[in-house]
């Protein structure tokens, strides 16, 4: 075999395997998640994951929230007694304090069956601001989201989400 | 030429693989955003009516005889399911804090009116969180449920701890649920989440056993 003949077929063993390479890469864009089909969590905490602020004085932090299309969860001020608030919450004792929370107002919803009862919901992306206080250096907040979901016909029970971000304290 | 025919040949090879591997490529990302749309679809807690369509877990209790139970009432009397035998009954599992269950619950009200003097009774298990640990906040809970319960004129057992007992019936992810029990202890019919009058009452003749 030629050297011409050798090296064109070399260099097509080396683009097939390319090829094939290419064939089994997950880019970047394909993100991590779609590759585990579930079911759809009611309610995920989107971002951030890191924030910084300043050592032993109140700091804001806005946290990003989405609830499943479809679905609402109520607000933090239900107009019923009986709903279940929406309530971020820190354990008491942890290195990162809750000092307080803005809720967002909620959004008017009826139940199609029934439009004469008005309520008070969160749907798709929502944001509760935090007034949280860390001491100098990198802690781990470990925050919860206490909801209950429902859609047009059936609720599910109350949930407990981790909200888990890095704070730095400077 | 003889060289020629192979070069030809190694070159249709690789033009053939980067085809193929643009393709395999190409549908690995069809079906990753196909797998990220349907995590975004709309989430359905309901299934569409027929006992076809009940969840996979509830589905298995049809023509079965329900799961017995024994919970309090409201005013801390025993209740069991057994003691039900010979009459039609429509288990329901239900929650102070869940909608549509408080606007199928006057539906129910008046269709245990309507069908008690035939045999009928309604069974409604609370799913709300009970706190057996602290005496206190227990009393406080169980009048909260008493309370709803008076508002809603729901003059048929309340049921409390429904957490208990949910196991045995499929486990429950959305509520309302209910099991229409047949006089005989069998369950005959189920339903997931808020559905019509009419439909209830369809399933509670069913488990009268035909009767109007």
């Amino acid at each position: 075999m030629s050297v011409f003949c050798r090296r064109t077929c070399l260099t097509g063993l080396a683009l097939l395997a390319a090829g094939l390479a290419c064939a089994q890469t997950q880019f970047p864009w394909q993100s991590e998640g779609a590759s585990h089909a579930g079911k759809a969590a009611s309610v995920v905490y989107l971002f951030p994951e890191q924030v910084e602020v300043t050592a032993g004085k109140p700091s804001t932090v806005q946290m990003h929230f989405r609830v499943a299309q479809g679905l609402h969860i109520n607000s933090h001020t239900p107009k019923d007694s009986y709903l279940i608030p929406t309530v971020f919450s820190i354990p008491s004792g942890a290195a990162v304090q809750l000092k307080g929370a803005s809720y967002p107002a909620g959004a008017e919803f009826t139940l199609p069956v029934d439009p004469s009862t008005k309520l008070s919901v969160y749907t798709g992306e929502f944001v509760i601001t935090a007034q949280i206080v860390a001491q100098r250096g990198n802690h781990l907040m470990q925050g919860t989201l206490h909801y209950q979901a429902c859609d047009n016909n059936a609720c599910m029970p109350p949930k407990t989400i981790p909200v888990v971000m890095d704070v730095v304290g400077k | 030429m003889k060289r020629n025919t192979v070069v030809l040949f190694v070159v249709l090879f690789l033009l053939a693989a980067f085809a193929w591997a643009g393709w395999a490529n190409w549908e690995s990302r069809r079906q990753a955003a196909a797998r990220a749309a349907a995590m975004s679809a709309p989430a359905d807690l309901v299934m569409p009516g027929g006992e076809g369509d009940l969840p996979p877990t509830i589905a298995p209790l049809i023509n079965k005889p329900a799961p017995n139970f024994t919970l309090e009432d409201v005013h801390g009397k025993k209740v069991s399911l057994d003691a039900y035998k010979g009459k039609a009954v429509l288990i329901n599992f239900w929650a102070t804090w869940c909608g549509p269950c408080k606007i199928e619950t006057p539906w129910l009200v008046d269709l245990r009116n309507q069908y008690a003097p035939k045999g009928f009774e309604i069974l409604a298990v609370s799913e709300d969180d009970l706190d057996p640990g602290d005496k206190q906040k227990l009393k406080e809970e169980t009048q909260q449920i008493a309370s709803f319960a008076q508002q809603m004129h729901m003059d048929y057992p309340v049921l409390l701890g429904g957490d208990a007992v949910t196991q045995p019936y499929g486990g429950l992810d959305s509520l309302p649920t209910s099991f229409f029990v047949d006089r005989s202890g069998k369950v005959v019919a189920a339903q997931v989440g808020l559905t019509s009058k009419d439909e209830i009452e369809g399933n509670i003749r069913k488990a009268l056993g035909g009767q109007s």
